[in-house]
């Protein structure tokens, strides 16, 4: 497990150099309920690259039942844990689209991003506007190291990835 | 010391909760605000909310498993900031459960202004409608002002005597619907019809189960809840092999009642195939042709149309000598002859115990275990705060029924544990529901069973501080023939987020190790010692964010921060949700590869209390929900693993031929390569395929049964939310069996 680890994390470094895709985010809807599910859906993806100091965001989204109005970067104490705004993405306003930033990292922000607490939220018109990780949240997702997905009902042998044993600690 | 204060307020917020009625109107914040319903439209909700919510949440309101509290702190915490048209909208398009909108607009008015009444809100003159908004504090104090009226119906006990007095729901329904008037969907009607034994069996040559059969089970037979007494899953049996598992066909289904709540596994002795379905209807058939041998109805039927709740269902039944036994969600367990499907005995796991919350106190649906000549079944649903009720798990002699032990599953005052629930007298020490039957192991004569969290299982709730509640979220070792505890493990010290370790314990040798596996909804795999009770090794198997620290060394668990200082009122972050990383769809072992085969689950929820809920996809699954994924158990090696858009809603078996089978939400009942995860055989069947499938041979010719159905918990309700593209029909419980074209 831990030759595992140090191997994707040389693989991350490897990326780094290269400017790849080091982090990857799947966009689902934001929580939802049956009240709410019909204005809080849709799908997308995203990718940040980082040399530890700049951040690059890229992503596309499709689906929404509402255009879109903004999107940022969160940052959370956990994978799965709301958090607080931290950057702007420029975003298309339509029910499909993009996201994109470039961004100057502090420490702080890139420790973040390296512990798998980042992630993309986009907004839409018609989402609610009273749940507490803030008004008209539709999409998110959390940036987590670039790791292989395999389609549905394809199996993957040996280790199979969890950001608990895949994203850096510290 | 805030903190303290907190604690003391949150238990005496469930004491009230508990007390509901009873203190009405003392102390009770002056509100004079008359509030926006009227008094008939009250009188008209109790009626509703009897028939349509009171099987969930209770008569008193006081909430249970996966329907919360719609009085009191609870209630407040989570509504009292929101308006009375946000708590329509809620319930008109959610509830009931499954089945969210097939009320009438003005049944669900009269429901909001009952909840509102039961909340200590004024009757006035003006009457509610879904466009009313009015912020619920400012017209609720969550205490009620006016006695609880007698409720005509007062929680799931009580909605019929085993004796067949159950149908007045249905009636109701069905006379509602002949009269033209707005009710659920029709073709989901149980509709009234006769109880007991409806067709008796002339079985011949049915051989008895004996103790040699139980402890070395015939590879034809499936004579328990997980095959053995181990808990395997797994089956000898090769003829369905990797190699013409693709050539599967039907070879028989047969229907049963089209609501309720179906999770069962068919037994197989003799050629004959027992069937346990809603209604608590229990019926034998020629396992290889189909044909009825016997019928009983032991009654009562589901008490409204539709899914029904988790509490509804019972998971396996058990046979020995020339009976079959089966308990009973009402808490009732039963003794028919194999034969003829006629009562041996009946008894009542609490000796029908009046509760103070009305009905009956304790209900039986997790399956029993037979054990020299035992019958031990567990206890659900058991328990409100204040009384001196709790959950226990009791043998009964098969022959009689006469109950031969109990051993009540919360430590009380001056028990080993006993000092773990800070200082909350006995009566307030509640839940350790076992949802599933246990195991044994016969050679130390001890059998195992895993225990839920302690009940309120929110710890702001519950008043236990940081105490860690044994037994609850337990695994527990007791000598079958006393009922004495040998040791226990505490998986999960506190829990408080509906996240128990209660499902199934698999018990597992590798030389002189004698290991016990078990997973449960946080989703770690763990391995203890079966012999001492210690901790030997752990695995995350899905992502978990609710241990701020988890050692896999010694498996001591830290919750979150916010989820140890968690407050009514505050929304809290849980993956897994409650659907947990793993539930009661049971793992196999499959032996010739040392793999334990895992339906895994992927969901998060955010609730705020234990009022709202609201689900969101795990991350890091692409929003996959369903996972299946192997672990090799002599050192917890992640083997293979595959995801898809559904969970999976059955328990999963392995065989000697290398084959496993599972079933899924979305309808799909497939068989997949143990050695590698791959599909080798799938078809799709009427609804969601949930339960526990079996196999077994007769006349050489084996067999692969499985039923589909819907009803339960969080399984069923977070994917039947969240997976939007998934549509299933309301009905289509059934039972199915296939085997090999006759050719082969």
């Amino acid at each position: 497990m831990r030759s595992r680890l140090f191997l994707a994390l040389a693989l991350a470094l490897t990326a780094a150099r290269a400017f790849a895709a080091d982090y990857q985010a799947n966009l689902g809807p934001m929580p939802l309920d049956d009240e709410t599910k019909a204005v809080i859906a849709g799908r997308g993806e995203a990718t940040a690259s980082s040399d530890g100091k700049t951040m690059t965001v890229k992503g596309s989204f499709h689906g929404l039942p509402s255009n879109a109005t903004e999107a940022h970067i969160f940052s959370s104490i956990s994978p799965g844990v709301p958090g607080t705004k931290l950057l702007d993405l420029e975003v298309t306003k339509a029910t499909s689209g993009t996201v994109s930033g470039t961004f100057k990292l502090t420490a702080a922000e890139a420790a973040a991003l390296r512990t798998g607490k980042l992630y993309v939220q986009i907004n839409s018109e018609k989402a609610p506007e009273t749940y507490p990780w803030g008004p008209k949240g539709t999409l998110w997702g959390w940036l987590l190291p670039a790791h292989v997905t395999v389609g549905q009902d394809v199996p993957q042998q040996d280790h199979w990835f969890l950001p608990q044993y895949d994203t850096a600690k510290r | 010391m805030r903190k303290h204060s907190l604690l003391l307020a949150g238990a005496g917020f469930a004491l009230i909760a508990a007390l509901g009625t009873v203190a009405f109107g003392q102390g009770a914040p002056n509100i004079s605000k008359a509030g926006p319903f009227t008094a008939a439209q009250v009188t008209s909700g109790q009626q509703q909310f009897d028939a349509n919510c009171a099987p969930c949440h209770l008569a008193d309101l006081s909430g249970t498993n996966d329907a919360p509290a719609l009085a009191g702190a609870p209630f407040m915490g989570a509504w009292g900031k929101r308006t009375t048209a946000q708590l329509y909208s809620k319930i008109a398009t959610t509830m009931p459960a499954g089945a969210g909108g097939s009320l009438s607009p003005q049944q669900y008015t009269d429901i909001v202004a009952y909840i509102l009444d039961r909340n200590g809100a004024h009757a006035g003159g003006t009457a509610f409608t879904p466009g009313t908004a009015v912020q619920i504090d400012t017209i609720a104090s969550g205490r009620a002002t006016t006695p609880t009226r007698t409720a005509q119906t007062s929680g799931r006990q009580e909605s019929a005597s085993a004796s067949g007095q159950g149908n007045a729901p249905q009636q109701s329904n069905f006379a509602r619907a002949m009269s033209g008037q707005h009710v659920p969907d029709p073709g989901t009607f149980t509709l009234p019809s006769r109880l007991g034994l409806t067709l008796k069996g002339n079985i011949q040559n049915y051989q008895p189960v004996t103790e040699a059969m139980m402890l070395n089970p015939p590879a034809s037979d499936w004579l328990m809840y997980r095959r053995n007494y181990q808990g395997w899953s797994y089956s000898p049996l090769d003829q369905i092999n990797t190699s013409n598992v693709g050539t599967l066909q039907l070879k028989w289904m047969w229907s049963v009642a089209q609501n309720g709540t179906l999770e069962g596994t068919p037994m197989v002795h003799s050629g004959v195939l027992f069937l346990w379905s809603p209604g608590n209807t229990v019926q034998a058939f020629n396992a290889t042709t189909g044909e009825l041998l016997w019928e009983n109805r032991l009654g009562p039927d589901p008490r409204r149309p539709g899914p029904g709740p988790s509490t509804a269902e019972t998971r396996s039944l058990g046979l020995w000598g020339n009976n079959v036994y089966v308990n009973t969600p009402e808490g009732y367990v039963y003794a028919l002859d194999a034969r003829t499907g006629e009562q041996v005995w009946k008894t009542h796991i609490t000796d029908e115990l009046k509760s103070p919350r009305g009905g009956m106190f304790g209900g039986s649906t997790g399956g029993l275990i037979i054990i020299k000549g035992r019958v031990l079944v567990g206890m659900t649903n058991c328990g409100a705060n204040g009384d001196n009720n709790h959950c226990y798990i009791s043998a009964y002699d098969a022959k009689t029924g006469k109950r031969d032990w109990k051993f009540v599953t919360t430590a009380l005052t001056g028990q080993p544990g006993g000092d773990t629930w800070g200082k909350l007298p006995d009566n307030m020490r509640k839940g350790a529901e076992t949802w599933i039957a246990g195991t044994y192991d016969p050679e130390l004569n001890t059998t195992y069973w895993g225990t839920a969290q302690a009940k309120p299982w929110r710890r702001d709730l519950r008043g236990s501080g940081d105490g860690a509640t044994d037994y609850a979220n337990s695994t527990l070792a007791l000598d079958p023939e006393t009922g004495k505890l040998k040791w226990f493990y505490n998986h999960a010290p506190g829990e408080s987020l509906d996240l128990d370790e209660v499902f199934e314990r698999v018990l597992v040798d590798h030389g002189s190790e004698k290991s016990l596996l078990t997973i449960g909804k946080p989703g770690i795999l763990w391995k203890l010692d079966r012999v001492t009770g210690k901790f030997i090794a752990a695995r995350e198997t899905v992502f978990n964010n609710v241990y701020e620290n988890f050692d896999e060394k010694t498996g001591k668990v830290v919750y979150r921060k916010d989820i140890r200082d968690q407050k009514v009122d505050q929304w809290l972050a849980s993956c897994p949700g409650p659907e947990g990383g793993h539930d009661w769809q049971a793992t196999s072992y499959h032996q010739p590869t040392d793999a334990l085969i895992i339906p895994l689950s992927q969901s998060c929820v955010f609730m705020l209390g234990n009022g709202s809920q609201t689900y969101f996809e795990m991350p890091g699954t692409d929003g996959n929900m369903g996972r299946l994924s192997a672990y090799r158990t002599s050192d917890l090696k992640p083997l293979w693993s595959f995801q898809q858009r559904a969970p999976f809603l059955t328990g999963v078996i392995s065989t000697a031929g290398n084959v496993a089978f599972v079933g899924d939400f979305d309808r799909v009942f497939r068989a997949v390569d143990v050695r590698n995860g791959k599909t080798l055989w799938k078809t799709r069947l009427a609804t969601t395929v949930q339960g526990y499938p079996v196999t077994f041979s007769v006349d050489g010719h084996q067999y692969v049964a499985v039923t589909t159905g819907l009803g339960g918990g969080s399984p069923e309700l977070k994917p039947g939310t969240m997976l939007t593209e998934v549509h299933r029909p309301p009905h289509g419980y059934a039972l199915y069996v296939f085997g090999l074209p006759d050719s082969q």
